[in-house]
């Protein structure tokens, strides 16, 4: 069995054995689309127009959904640090002869899938229950974003989870993170009515990127310069994160 | 045969939280042969675990060299990593897998193939006597039988280096026993074994040889034969007298042991000096409070170790 293969392994292993923290990542997110989703979709009784196209709230939200399912995966994968802690094996995984970036590489495989199977779950609710219409010829281009974000915030999340020493901390941290992160971003409205400065740090929040290639993958919107640097700027989000878990991984004592 | 792990000069200094430096371990040198068990003592604080976590590629050396099988930790962690089986100090399981899967995942993540798992693991599990808990999950489990588990899953790999950091606190006399067995044929068949202890007993039975640490330096290693003629000054002397007098121990005290315990009319007594300055005060003692028995040795590990250690304090 390869490195890789049996961190995927230990991690399907632990993960099973928390069927919760399973229904977080797939089911929350699908709550959200479909309560605050169509809450607002009432609410607002029209359509939100994006580059002169028109789109139901449901729409408009299901690939801010996406982006919540890969917060969430993310989120939940790197807590996993705090039981290798608190079980006293974390030190002993930095002794087995694997790298440290095919230990991170084979910690967040298992949980692309999970990232993967929650945004299928979410998109069919919205397509068949929901009435949301989407590209099915992107959907390839969906599944590598959803990849790359999921992996990126795994990785930044990680750097928190390894250096710091209480899980107190750590939770602090991730829900303002999470809080700061999903509204000060694209995910729940559009940022162009917006004041200026809630736009400008919006549009350098990972999240806004991630969602704005996502809108473009589901709904076919977006500009393509924005598109091209939001996409090259996730991309390089994802490694310099990866660059950073590594380096705390080796500074882990 | 060449030398499993070597050290030379290794230096590492922690920052504590007020910024205070802490030298944790400060030019220490050795050399384990392959085939050795080799023992690393020290009073808490000494510099045994940082030595281990930087062997074993946790932490990084500030300054010096150590090799793993020739492979060097700080340029080829991984290849380093490849010859190690490694037991830390705190106790180490996947709490909410169940003791089947702590060991094939170890045995996994080491590169084991899944037949040769199956394989090993009926025999690990038959002789640490974990048939029965194979599908418990481990946080089910006492703290003693976590402990087994962590110990266990070294010998479902064959890495030529063994590491064990206090690994045998919290077992039961009978597994510690196996263990210790177990380890004695492991370096009979080629597997190098450094062993971490503060149970002095356990490292005079087990080791060949034997490091003291304290306070981040060597102060002394050798076999423990080397170690005793390190302390020549040093001895123990046990004693049976006719009877006991009340003013027996007062005067046992006299002679200034470095270590003394009484126990009806019998005294077991340490000392630093001549031997034959003992005799004569020895004899006096004799003429009130009759010998009937008298036993001269060579001091234990743990009289070196205590001698060692009043001596740089």
């Amino acid at each position: 069995m390869s490195s890789i293969t049996a961190v995927f392994y230990r991690d399907y292993r632990q993960r099973m054995t928390n069927i919760g923290f399973v229904f977080w990542d797939l089911f929350v997110p699908l709550a959200y689309l479909l309560l605050f989703g169509l809450g607002f979709e009432r609410m607002l009784g029209g359509s939100i127009g994006i580059a002169g196209k028109s789109f139901g709230y449901i729409e408009f939200l299901l690939p801010g959904v996406l982006g919540m399912v890969t917060f969430s995966v993310a989120m939940n994968t790197s807590w996993g640090f705090f039981m290798d802690k608190d079980s006293g094996i974390f030190y002993e995984l930095l002794t087995y002869p694997i790298t440290r970036l095919q230990f991170l590489i084979g910690k967040i495989s298992f949980n692309l899938l999970l990232a993967l199977i929650g945004s299928i779950m979410a998109v069919v609710l919205g397509v068949a229950a929901l009435g949301a219409s989407i590209r099915l010829d992107l959907l390839p281009l969906t599944a590598a974003i959803i990849v790359t974000a999921t992996a990126g915030w795994f990785f930044l999340f990680s750097v928190f989870a390894i250096k710091l020493a209480r899980m107190d901390s750590f939770n602090t941290v991730l829900s303002a993170t999470y809080i700061l992160l999903m509204f000060l971003s694209s995910m729940f409205y559009p940022l162009s009515d917006l004041p200026i400065w809630f736009r400008v740090p919006a549009y350098l929040n990972p999240m806004t990127w991630q969602v704005d290639l996502l809108r473009f993958s589901l709904l076919g919107v977006g500009s393509a310069t924005s598109l091209l640097l939001e996409g090259a700027a996730t991309l390089i989000f994802c490694l310099v994160c990866l660059a950073l878990a590594v380096r705390a991984l080796n500074r882990a004592d | 045969m060449g030398n499993a792990i070597e050290v030379a000069d290794v230096h590492k200094v922690y920052r504590a939280n007020k910024g205070e430096v802490v030298r944790a371990l400060d030019g220490v040198s050795f050399q384990i042969p392959q085939g050795r068990i080799y023992g690393l003592l020290g009073p808490n604080g000494a510099g045994k675990s940082t030595l281990v976590k930087i062997l074993s590629t946790i932490t990084p050396l500030a300054s010096g060299r150590a090799s793993v099988m020739g492979f060097d930790v700080t340029r080829q962690p991984r290849a380093v990593r490849e010859q190690l089986a490694v037991v830390l100090q705190q106790t180490a399981t996947e709490n909410l897998l169940t003791v089947r899967d702590n060991l094939l995942i170890y045995a996994y993540l080491h590169g084991v193939k899944s037949a040769d798992a199956e394989v090993r693991l009926r025999a690990v599990t038959e002789e640490f006597e974990l048939g029965e808990r194979l599908r418990d999950t481990v946080q089910e489990l006492s703290l003693g039988t976590k402990r087994r588990i962590q110990v266990a899953k070294i010998f479902m790999i064959e890495a030529p280096v063994i590491i064990l950091d206090e690994a045998t606190t919290g077992m039961d006399p009978l597994m510690k026993r196996r263990v210790m067995d177990r380890l004695r044929t492991e370096a009979r068949n080629g597997r190098t074994i450094l062993l971490t202890t503060q149970v002095l007993s356990e490292a005079e039975e087990l080791c060949e040889s034997i490091i003291i640490l304290d306070q981040g330096r060597a102060m002394a290693s050798g076999t423990l034969r080397e170690l005793r003629t390190l302390s020549t000054h040093l001895f123990r002397v046990n004693l049976l007298f006719a009877g006991t007098d009340g003013d027996l121990v007062g005067r046992l005290q006299a002679l200034m042991p470095v270590q003394l315990q009484v126990d009806g009319n019998s005294a077991e007594m340490v000392f630093h000096g001549e031997e034959a300055s003992l005799l004569g005060k020895l004899a006096d003692i004799s003429r009130d409070t009759p010998i009937l028995q008298f036993e001269v040795r060579g001091p234990t590990l743990e009289e070196i170790f205590i001698a060692l250690m009043k001596e740089t304090r």
